[in-house]
């Protein structure tokens, strides 16, 4: 495969494991997603009384019998599933300490899913976001639309500053229908703005997965001798002696995971923190089976 | 403050490298591209206030400890001459040792062992402020008010001088100036404790250490030795001086330090009432005795002069200055009856040949109206006198005469000073007494000034009498008993020998024996004569009498009008020409020990400092090498107590994949 972020040993072992909406999709096309209509499928979902105007055929005759009251017989409405990758294009996403960097980690994710949602029949589109760009790829069920999403993932260079959250409200209030909005970025980001952005999403009732990508040096801030850190995103350098400030430094990071992540929290998203130097496999396996309904564990 | 390795202070440099290696560090920086700068700015912000704070205190810290450290090596002394706690003494009393001695360099071109305790004691004082500082010196021994340490090293009363010191005798004068000093006061007493100029055998220690206990508020008193190790140092001596006629016999000693090995040439100028010349002499070793020649002028009653070698570690030891008068007639007495032995002992005391010297023969009971002050030496071949001639005889011992007492051959109970003769003996039949061993180095029958032996084991006695009495013996028999003593009374010698040259006796009219002694003895008393010209450095016969003044007319060296009278050199005083020489006692190598220093100074809980670092009391420095160890110790603790992480911040974060 042309595309260094897929692994096909990968994509085949992940293959028989469904992707699974958490919430009810709307769509024109039938899928294996619950719809929020009730529609003619196999599946029973509930009585309701009938009112004038429902279809005559769809009234339960043997309750009528039994109750002689009229009975709507509902079922669930299969329709298929639109994810949305936004990926956080800013130059933080370069870094890396000492494996991949968190953009080629964050590709690696997304063109697995993007694969696996395509080849179960949904529709799969990415959002790219820096803060002067935001570039997407509509979602789509073809499997010809993949090799677009792949090469658009592949051309990915990130720089500047971040636009994560003007991107979130820009997909909030332009996908029409629920979607499976699956976010990939450091969260470099006001916490506060992002939980605002999140909540948007979530009152457009979309299914929000988060990708917390965070290099292992990031985290333990391991260092033996004093450095100068340039600011990937605007530049800004400074001088410091990592042994003595790292106290504060991992202080700094916990409050922010600890706000990021009660952020995503009340706004019913997924949040994984995943360190870059984490095996996709495990990941994406732990992640789609979570995902799966209990029924089906 | 005083260090007793100061060079050790040097590593307070080594206090910086903590500091520099900080600052090494920090511009030795990686530069790394970085994404959570939100973080890095925040933790920044905050790591200012306290952060910074303890940064400074961990590297303070490590430098303090270092310094801690050289500290204690460089071993500071706490309670001594010049150390903490003595801010608050009153009056200090320097005893000050400017004899010759203290003129030694450790090296060419370094302060000597005198300037050097002097800088000393001036950055003590300095140290203490404002107490007063009253010197005494060795060489003038009065007490002098220094108004400021500064101008210690400008005054006379502390230059060099070529006299002797008398260390006992300063003590004693510091006590007694201290009883009319009130407050605290301490006792500095610089020395470099060379042991002729301590005298612990003499018995005016215990006054003075009697007197300083019984002063109202006792003195603390610390000695500051100038010791270690020197230049390369030779000295020149003047054993002794005698005019024979036209010509100056000199004795004189070279002496090399004990470091010096091999042979060596020695250049010595000599200087004879104003002309030079120079001859090189050859060191086999560390030492050379010789005597040296010196023809007079024709005419010349009276001159000077002086030897010297070139200057080296000490310059006091260098010139040795002589001075002589007429020619006078070498004079001795020959108290015997007539007869073969006689004969040989004046052909002994004025043998041909030897013009200048004169014997004149007197019976037993002429003698005492023969005796007179001018006789060399009495040669007394009879029996002990007793009455007049007794008392003539003691006289003329006690004022400087010598006298050879030879047997008589007749038992005889009269002793004299509680000497007497034993009864006669003779040798068996075809045996001989022979003499067994004789002092090589003094005595009538040392060796020459050349090292070559007297012909002592050719004597050969049939007949002898043993001295009987308190005395020194110089030669004895193969059997032990003496065949030669001495008896020094007040200025003079009384010489016992135990046979006489007739042939009824033994061979000693051979010549190989008596010829030598008998001229040593003559010659010995003779010097009396000479002495009149010679005199040391600070010694009863070079101090002025009423009416005289003192000049100093030779030209070596650069003489200090201030110190003429500790200075060696030919003066003129009065009426009198005068050679000076340093006291012998000052080429003395002995340095005193430490068990004679706390024997001399006992009960005065004296401290004794060693300015070389060497030898110096343990107790002084062993407490304040400790201090400075527990604030190592303290720092480094410090500076890790400082360095322990937090281990609750890093443990909350999340290392791996949380969901």
């Amino acid at each position: 495969m042309k595309y260094d972020f897929l692994d096909n040993d990968l994509l085949s072992r992940l293959g028989s494991l469904p992707i699974e909406s958490r919430v009810p999709m709307l769509g024109n096309v039938a899928g294996k997603h619950r719809s929020p209509h009730r529609g003619s499928s196999v599946e029973f979902a509930e009585y309701r009384k009938y009112v004038p105007g429902d279809d005559t055929r769809r009234l339960d005759w043997k309750a009528f019998a039994r109750s002689d009251r009229f009975y709507i017989k509902e079922f669930e409405a299969d329709t298929n599933l639109r994810a949305y990758f936004v990926v956080d294009a800013s130059g933080s996403m370069n870094f890396a300490g000492s494996g991949d960097s968190k953009i080629q980690y964050a590709r690696r994710i997304a063109a697995s899913l993007a694969y696996l949602l395509v080849n179960q029949g949904d529709a799969a589109g990415l959002s790219i976001c820096t803060d002067k760009l935001h570039l997407e790829v509509p979602p789509s069920r073809r499997a010809a639309h993949l090799e677009r999403f792949f090469s658009t993932l592949g051309k990915l260079e990130p720089s500047g500053e971040t636009g994560l959250i003007t991107a979130l409200h820009t997909i909030a209030e332009k996908i029409g229908q629920r979607a499976f909005v699956v976010i990939l970025s450091d969260l470099f980001t006001d916490p506060s703005a992002l939980g605002d952005a999140l909540q948007h999403l979530r009152y457009r009732k979309h299914d929000i997965s988060v990708f917390h990508l965070l290099d292992p040096l990031e985290i333990g801030f391991e260092f033996d001798r004093p450095h100068r850190f340039v600011d990937l995103e605007d530049g800004t350098a400074l001088v410091a002696e990592p042994n003595l400030i790292a106290e504060e430094y991992k202080t700094a990071l916990r409050d922010f995971l600890t706000k990021v992540r009660a952020k995503c929290h009340d706004a019913s998203a997924d949040y994984q923190l995943v360190t870059t130097d984490t095996p996709l496999e495990p990941l994406l396996r732990d992640f789609l089976t979570a995902r799966l309904p209990k029924s089906k564990h | 403050m005083l260090f007793l390795a100061p060079l050790l202070l040097w590593f307070l440099a080594a206090a910086a490298v903590p500091i520099a290696i900080h600052l090494i560090n920090r511009r030795r920086h990686k530069t790394i591209q970085w994404a959570a700068m939100q973080f890095l700015l925040k933790a920044s912000r905050q790591s200012r206030g306290k952060k910074k704070l303890r940064n400074i205190l961990i590297l303070t810290c490590r430098a303090l400890a270092i310094a801690a450290l050289a500290l204690a090596a460089a071993r500071p002394i706490v309670s001594g001459l010049i150390g903490w706690g003595g801010g608050s003494i009153d009056t200090v009393v320097l005893l000050l040792d400017r004899s010759a001695s203290m003129e030694i360099r450790p090296g060419d071109g370094l302060a000597s062992r005198r300037e050097t305790a002097i800088s000393k004691v001036r950055d003590a004082m300095a140290d203490l402020g404002s107490a007063r500082l009253v010197l005494i010196d060795s060489a003038s021994g009065r007490p002098q008010e220094i108004p400021s340490p500064e101008i210690l090293d400008t005054l006379s009363s502390t230059a060099s001088t070529d006299s002797t010191a008398d260390l006992p005798a300063l003590l004693a004068r510091a006590a007694e100036l201290l009883t009319d000093i009130t407050g605290r006061s301490e006792v500095w007493l610089v020395s470099d404790l060379q042991e002729s100029n301590w005298k612990p055998d003499d018995e005016r220690w215990a006054a003075a250490r009697a007197s300083l206990s019984a002063l109202p508020q006792k003195p603390a008193v610390r000695v500051l030795s100038i010791t270690g190790p020197t230049a390369a140092n030779s000295s020149i001596r003047l054993l002794s001086s005698h005019r024979s006629g036209d010509e100056l016999l000199l004795d004189l000693e070279i002496l090399r330090s004990g470091e010096a090995r091999g042979t060596s040439a020695i250049p010595l100028t000599t200087q004879l009432n104003g002309s030079r010349t120079t001859e090189n002499l050859t060191m086999p070793g560390q030492s050379l005795r010789f005597q040296k020649r010196i023809a007079l002028p024709a005419g010349s009653e009276t001159g000077h002069g002086w030897l010297s070698i070139p200057a080296d570690g000490n310059p006091r030891d260098n010139a040795a200055f002589f001075a002589y008068g007429p020619a006078r007639p070498i004079q001795s007495l020959l108290v015997s009856p007539p007869g073969e032995s006689a004969d040989y002992l004046a052909l002994a005391a004025a043998p041909p040949g030897l013009e200048n010297h004169a014997t004149r023969r007197v019976d037993p009971a002429e003698a005492a109206a023969a005796i007179t002050a001018d006789l060399a030496a009495i040669l007394w071949a009879a029996p002990l006198p007793a009455g007049p001639a007794a008392d003539a005889l003691q006289n003329f011992l006690n004022s400087g005469g010598h006298v050879l007492f030879l047997p008589h051959g007749t038992p005889s109970d009269i002793s004299f000073s509680g000497l007497s003769w034993a009864d006669p003996t003779e040798a068996p039949a075809g045996k001989f007494f022979i003499l067994g061993d004789w002092n090589h180095t003094d005595g009538p029958l040392r060796d020459g000034i050349d090292g070559t032996p007297v012909a002592g084991n050719r004597l050969k006695a049939i007949r002898r009498q043993i001295p009987l009495g308190d005395f020194t013996p110089l030669a004895r028999w193969e059997d032990g008993e003496p065949a030669l003593i001495r008896r020094i009374f007040d200025h003079g010698t009384a010489w016992f020998l135990g046979s006489i040259p007739d042939y009824t006796w033994s061979n000693l009219g051979d010549a190989d024996v008596l010829l030598p002694a008998v001229q040593r003895i003559i010659a010995a008393g003779a010097e009396r004569f000479d002495a009149s010209h010679h005199a040391d450095v600070g010694s009863p016969a070079a101090s002025l009498l009423p009416g005289e003044t003192r000049s100093r007319i030779d030209d070596y060296g650069s003489p200090d009008p201030a110190n003429a009278d500790y200075e060696a050199g030919i003066h003129r005083l009065g009426e009198r020409l005068l050679a000076l020489n340093r006291p012998p006692a000052e080429d003395s190598p002995e340095i005193l020990s430490r068990e004679a220093l706390d024997a001399v100074l006992d009960g005065t809980r004296y401290t004794l400092l060693d300015q070389a670092g060497q030898a110096n009391d343990p107790n002084i420095s062993r407490d304040v090498w400790r201090a400075f160890l527990v604030a190592v110790l303290f720092f480094l603790i410090s500076e890790a107590l400082l360095c322990l992480p937090k281990k609750t911040i890093t443990e909350a974060l999340p290392q791996k994949t949380a969901a």
